[in-house]
């Protein structure tokens, strides 16, 4: 017998939020059926000294080693917290005044609370309306929300398996995922450099070796490397950040907030209104030209149309030199910053840095600043060593050399059965690889098993972008140019090259399509429309459109868009499961490693490949052979898809599945790739860019030829103070009533919409703010002034609004901002109190702008739009709890806020889960706790 | 034997996964006798502070984490009835889960406020140096061995010396004799930016020289964007005078350097 100190089981299962890539493992102990612990997974060095070619990176007389382990992030260390959340689902739920087969009542969704159904009932109910919908409506009546950004699972992954069961049914609508973290690079960028597939600087190989040796100066421009890596990579970045200080290369942040990064990282933090970057830049561009410190000659070789960009900054076009004075008016950075920024990076060999998403490249015409930081970049002769962009997320993910030389000596390809994001038949021609989820020759060969499971299910007949579907329900058509698939999922040629899809951008497409019906039923499986696209109370509008008779959500947690499903299916973990994941991404080694349960599934949960088998049984026995590949089970999956895998070759089965881990033997030649776009800048003719003219076009032909008469997206790239699209700028008349520029970055404590309920993250300060009313809300940054102005004091109870909504957050008062600005992290879990109008939950989305990214950009805008805030009233929050007494007394959890239990008629359906750690007390619901303080304001000296 | 934590501030990201590690090992796990389950929230045996510093654009932050400083001469220990806690060997500092029931005091004489008080159990308690862990076969407790940047060391004090040497421990007046040292605690700063406003340009290599409290100077030069930038000051009242060839100078006095003050965006008249 073991005793307690000894786990009984070690797993190691995926912390990355990533899905569908599984990302870096972790080690998980449990016992009794328990998750004991979650801890950082450390590699066996006697083995990989020995066999993986452990790598280092030496620059200056200095040698940077990795850690000998995955450094897991609190996003996974905290994720027990998550697997026993008080808001699992638990079995099957159905909301109370919604009948099939009577009144459905679409618009209690958001305010209806739900009852415990059975497996069997949930299952037929779903069977039902599918082949309703198919009989009355087509296939095409239902829409596939499913796509990306789950947690790691890999072989039938948290987003996809929906897609399967309805591709079954003879076809679906899909939902197509814009570049929700790439806007401007997509649709602004790819115009500049091509750089397919979705227009960040590619081929990225070797970029940190190589700013490591060359560079003098980092530009992180809204870049955030403490925490946007942190659900998808490891803390790799911050330690490459600090080695990059040690080097003595200056690390610069410019960014409306003191991010997570530049406050431990940043010589220099140069504060810029949120969404005005293009301004600055254009300033940047002013100095050089008149000053002439630009490198001329690369310009004359590499460069099309500079003329006309040349022509716009210094005013030729609109009369408007775009001077520093200029554009400190709009930017908020002051004259004398401008032109000293733009000297030193004259003179200092400069990268500039992202990590995805916040204030850069997700506002309103976010093409714009991304073409002109590409422009800039090409002013300073773009791929000579130590200049670059490059990126702290992502490593893996455009081509087969990697910024940091940890990649195999082969890439590992563990399948995956789910199709989630796939172009429509005939949208892109044949030799546009779309496809994700296919096997290769070699595959097939290896695992003959797997080729029934592979079998082509037909393609969605229709789209409709996931950042314009409330606006197509709700006014039953749309149209829309280009985005046919999610890019990243465009296979590399042999030769790691990929072809352009620039032109596709320009095709118009609508909805419904010919032969096809609109949308009257919704299954998902990614149920955070409202807090994670554009305009989340339109989206609100939209699932409670009479036009929508039936809303599936399958998901572990209730969150979100599942508050206005009609019914909800329990999904189990990722550590309730067997997996077989593939690390790309954490940054030491790949690797590829088998998960297998580390607790069983929490209440009547079932993998989401097994919920939609539930579906599959009720619709016939034919569904069930073809959904499962003639009845493979998860074991036969596992094993097959690892001689699928390419590793067996390497370890056979049994070793592996005693170690539980393959790490890949480190490519011996990776540090000799040419760093970044070193081949273009030697020599364009030989190396051109993926654009017309296999040139940097500061002018760009697509767009000339194509639409050249589009204002918010011009062939050169512009200052647009306003246009048909939006209105979102200090100048506008709106901002008399919405005066604040309201900024959204991805969480640092949650990932997208995941684990806002860990408990122990949310008694950080800057993750949550337990006010006077005792409930945990989201903090809302406010610099003094700003708060002053406005009599508001830290941890205050605020509403943040403007037409589209109301969010209530609690102040966090704090220098780590610019005046002028309000900062909410987006991803916070709705807690509707009026759907549609007014949050408690702090989810900023619900009052973004709905416009896209510009007219012709279909992409969304989630950061950089006018808001007011102000300190709730007494009056006012006593009216709220009043006249919404029934939403505003949901029972909540003390420690993880919104919860099962305040969702069911009877929150004593909520039995302890045998295997909680955690469980709700108080059956008639839990009361809030008293006030408590704020552990924060306790002075760790004297513990007063 | 004798163990010791050693913390670099420098290198601390203030990424809190010490914290969390050390609540994923400790709430609602059962470790008697090491330690009785810490409740779901509210405690914080390890606990990360943020320390934000300055004004915009000039602040900075670090992150001090505090856990218990398995004191040499431990209060605890000294308050505690018929041994309720103990140093162990390895000069952990534990507090025995079934003696220490009741006892308020043990939570009362910590100057560091690192007991907590566990109302439900009526129980004190704390970091056990996760000793449960360390005995069953684990090199270091689960802060140290979640922390993803090394600021966080734990082991025999011989082998750290090196660290050591320029090593502090917290509140050293209290005089406990703390085992958990710290490294690299910033000291004040002061800072700001010199402009000519008829030019908007930045005045780069501008003399800046700081004058204090004793008399003594310490001399800078503002750098490519104009910035200047004192660091590792001690806390006092300052002065500091702006020099460049052609303006006309200028001094702020009564600087308190405790606040970390940023004279913001100084203009220099021409002269
Ligand atoms: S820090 Fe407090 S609890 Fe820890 S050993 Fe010292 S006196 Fe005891
Ligand atoms: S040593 Fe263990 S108990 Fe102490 S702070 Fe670290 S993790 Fe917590
Ligand atoms: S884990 Fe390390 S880096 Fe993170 S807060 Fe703790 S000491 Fe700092």
């Amino acid at each position: 017998m073991t005793d307690k100190f000894t786990p009984e089981k070690q797993n190691l299962v995926s912390y990355s939020l990533m899905g569908p890539e599984s990302g870096g493992p972790c080690l998980v102990d449990s016992n009794q059926n328990r998750i004991t612990r979650i801890r950082p997974y450390f590699y066996d060095r006697d083995y990989t000294d020995k066999h993986c070619r452990p790598w280092k990176i030496e620059a200056r007389g200095q040698t940077f080693v990795p850690p000998d382990r995955v450094t897991i992030t609190p996003l996974g260390l905290g994720y027990k917290s998550r697997v026993y959340s008080a808001n699992r689902v638990k079995y099957p739920l159905k909301r109370v005044d919604w009948d099939p087969k009577g009144e459905r009542n679409p618009q209690n969704r958001g305010k209806s609370k739900y009852v415990r159904i059975s497996w069997d009932e949930a299952a037929q109910i779903c069977a039902d309306e599918l082949v309703r919908m198919k009989e009355t409506y087509g296939p095409e009546a239902v829409l596939c929300e499913s796509d990306m950004h789950g947690e790691g699972k890999r072989v039938a992954p948290s987003h996809g398996c929906p897609n399967r069961l309805l591709a079954l049914m003879g076809g679906y609508t899909l939902q197509m995922r814009n570049m929700d973290s790439w806007e401007g690079w997509y649709w602004g960028a790819k115009h500049v450099w091509g750089c397919e597939p979705v227009g960040e600087m590619a081929p990225n190989a070797n970029l940190y070796p190589d700013i490591a040796k060359n560079s003098d100066m980092l530009l992180f421009w809204g870049c955030d490397p403490e925490t946007t890596p942190l659900g998808v990579v490891s803390h790799m970045p911050s330690r490459l950040c600090y080695w990059f200080t040690d080097l003595g290369i200056e690390s610069v942040y410019v960014c409306p907030d003191l991010n997570y990064g530049a406050a431990v990282h940043a010589d220099k933090w140069i504060p810029i209104l949120p969404n005005t970057d293009a301004a600055l830049q254009l300033a940047i561009a002013y100095i050089w030209l008149t000053e002439g410190t630009y490198d001329k000659e690369y310009i004359a070789t590499h460069a099309y149309g500079f003329e006309e960009f040349e022509a716009y900054v210094m005013g030729g076009e609109d009369g408007v030199p775009k001077t520093p004075q200029w554009a400190s008016e709009k930017c908020g950075v002051k004259p004398w910053t401008i032109k000293a920024l733009a000297r030193h990076w004259a003179t200092q060999t400069t990268s500039i840095l992202h990590g995805n998403g916040g204030c850069f490249i997700r506002g309103p015409y976010a093409t714009e600043p991304a073409r002109l930081e590409v422009m800039l970049l090409g002013m300073q002769g773009l791929g000579r060593p130590g200049v670059h962009q490059g990126k702290m997320i992502e490593w893996n993910m455009w081509v087969r050399d990697y910024p940091v030389p940890y990649q195999g000596e082969f890439v590992p390809k563990v399948p995956q059965i789910c199709d989630c994001l796939r172009a429509v038949d005939g949208d892109l021609p044949d030799d546009i690889d779309m496809r994700r989820y296919d096997l290769n020759d070699y595959q097939k060969e290896k695992a003959p098993e797997l080729v029934e499971l592979f079998k082509k299910f037909p393609a969605p007949k229709q789209f409709i972008p996931r950042c314009i579907v409330h606006r197509a329900i709700t006014e039953g058509q749309a149209e829309w140019y280009g985005l046919h698939c999610f890019s990243s999922s465009q296979q590399p040629g042999p030769d790691g090259s990929r072809k352009p899809t620039n032109i596709y951008q320009f095709d118009k497409i609508v909805y419904p399509r010919p032969g096809c019906s609109r949308v009257h039923m919704i299954w998902t499986d990614s149920p955070c429309n409202v807090t994670c696209w554009n305009n989340g109370n339109l989206f609100a509008d939209a699932y409670r459109d009479p036009s929508i008779e039936t809303v599936i959500a399958q998901h572990p947690w209730l969150e979100n868009d599942c508050y206005f499903a009609d019914l909800i299916l329990p999904v189990a973990t990722k550590h309730e499961m067997s997996d077989l994941c593939n690390d790309l991404s954490s940054g030491v080694y790949q690797s590829v490693y088998i998960t297998e349960p580390c607790c069983p599934p929490v209440g009547e949960s079932l993998t989401d490949f097994d919920v939609c088998v539930k579906v599959c049984e009720k619709l016939g026995p034919e569904y069930v052979r073809a959904y499962t590949g003639n009845g493979l089970t998860e074991a036969d999956r596992v094993r097959f898809f690892y001689a699928a895998s390419g590793c067996e070759d390497h370890m056979d089965w049994d070793e592996f599945y005693q170690r539980k881990i393959f790490v890949v033997p480190v490519k011996e030649d990776a540090q000799e790739v040419p760093a970044g776009l070193k081949g273009f800048h030697d020599d364009p003719a030989a190396n051109p860019l993926s654009t017309p003219t296999g040139l940097l076009e500061y002018s760009s032909t697509d767009i000339a030829k194509y639409m050249p008469d589009d204002p918010e997206r011009p062939p050169v790239p512009h200052w647009i103070e306003k246009s048909e699209s939006h209105d979102e700028r200090l100048s506008s008349e709106r901002a008399k009533k919405y005066p604040l520029l309201c900024m959204s970055n991805h969480g640092r404590w949650r990932m997208h919409a995941q684990c806002d309920d860990i408990i122990w993250n949310r008694e950080v300060e800057t993750m949550k703010i337990r006010a006077w009313d005792g409930y945990q809300y989201e903090p809302m940054w406010i610099h003094p002034q700003t708060a002053a102005e406005r009599g508001i004091k830290h941890h205050d109870i605020v509403k943040i609004y403007n037409e589209r909504g109301i969010v209530l957050c609690a102040a966090y008062v704090t220098e780590r901002l610019i005046p002028g600005v309000v900062y909410v992290d987006h991803g916070s879990r709705l807690d509707p109190i009026v759907p549609g109008y007014l949050d408690r939950g702090g989810c900023i989305n619900c009052i973004t702008p709905t416009s896209m990214t510009s007219k012709n950009s279909t992409g969304m805008a989630v950061s950089g739009f006018l808001v007011e805030c102000e300190k709730v009233t007494d009056e006012e929050y006593r009216e709220w709890s009043t006249k919404y007494a029934e939403a505003w007394n949901r029972p909540l959890d003390p420690d993880g806020g919104v919860c099962l239990a305040g969702w069911l008629t009877d929150p004593a359906m909520d039995e302890d889960p045998t295997n909680g750690i955690r469980c709700l007390k108080d059956k008639e619901g839990i009361p809030l706790p008293a006030v408590q303080t704020p552990w924060s304001s306790v002075d760790w000296r004297t513990g007063e | 034997m004798a163990k010791v934590f050693v913390i670099d501030v420098a290198r601390c990201s203030g990424c809190h996964n010490c914290q969390l590690a050390c609540k994923d090992e400790h709430c609602g796990n059962d470790w008697r006798p090491y330690a009785a389950p810490q409740p779901p929230t509210g405690q914080f045996w390890c606990k990360v502070t943020d320390h934000p510093r300055g004004t915009i654009p000039k602040v900075k932050i670090h992150y001090i984490p505090v856990l218990c400083n398995h004191c040499a001469d431990a209060p605890c220990i000294a308050a505690a009835e018929n041994g309720a806690v103990y140093r162990r060997e390895d000069g952990l500092v534990v507090i025995d889960p079934e003696k220490a029931a009741g006892q308020k005091a043990i939570a009362e004489a910590c100057p560091y406020g690192a007991v907590y008080w566990n109302e439900e159990l009526a129980l004190p308690q704390k970091c056990t140096g996760c000793a449960h862990l360390l005995d069953h076969g684990s090199a270091v407790p689960r802060c140290v061995e979640a922390c993803p940047t090394d600021a966080m060391k734990f082991g025999e004090e011989e082998d750290l010396k090196d660290l050591l040497a320029d090593a502090v421990v917290l509140h050293e007046e209290y005089g406990t004799g703390p085992r958990v040292y710290y490294r690299n605690i910033p000291g004040c700063f002061l800072g700001g930016l010199v402009y000519d406003p008829a030019e908007e340009e930045v005045v780069i290599g501008a003399k800046v020289i700081l004058t204090r409290a004793d008399g003594t100077t310490l001399e800078t030069e503002t750098d490519a964007f104009g910035d200047f930038w004192f660091k590792e000051l001690p806390e006092e009242t300052v002065s500091v005078t702006i020099r460049a060839e052609g303006f006309t100078e200028k001094t702020f006095g009564g600087l308190n350097t405790a606040e970390c003050p940023n004279l913001g965006d100084v203009a220099l008249e021409r002269e």
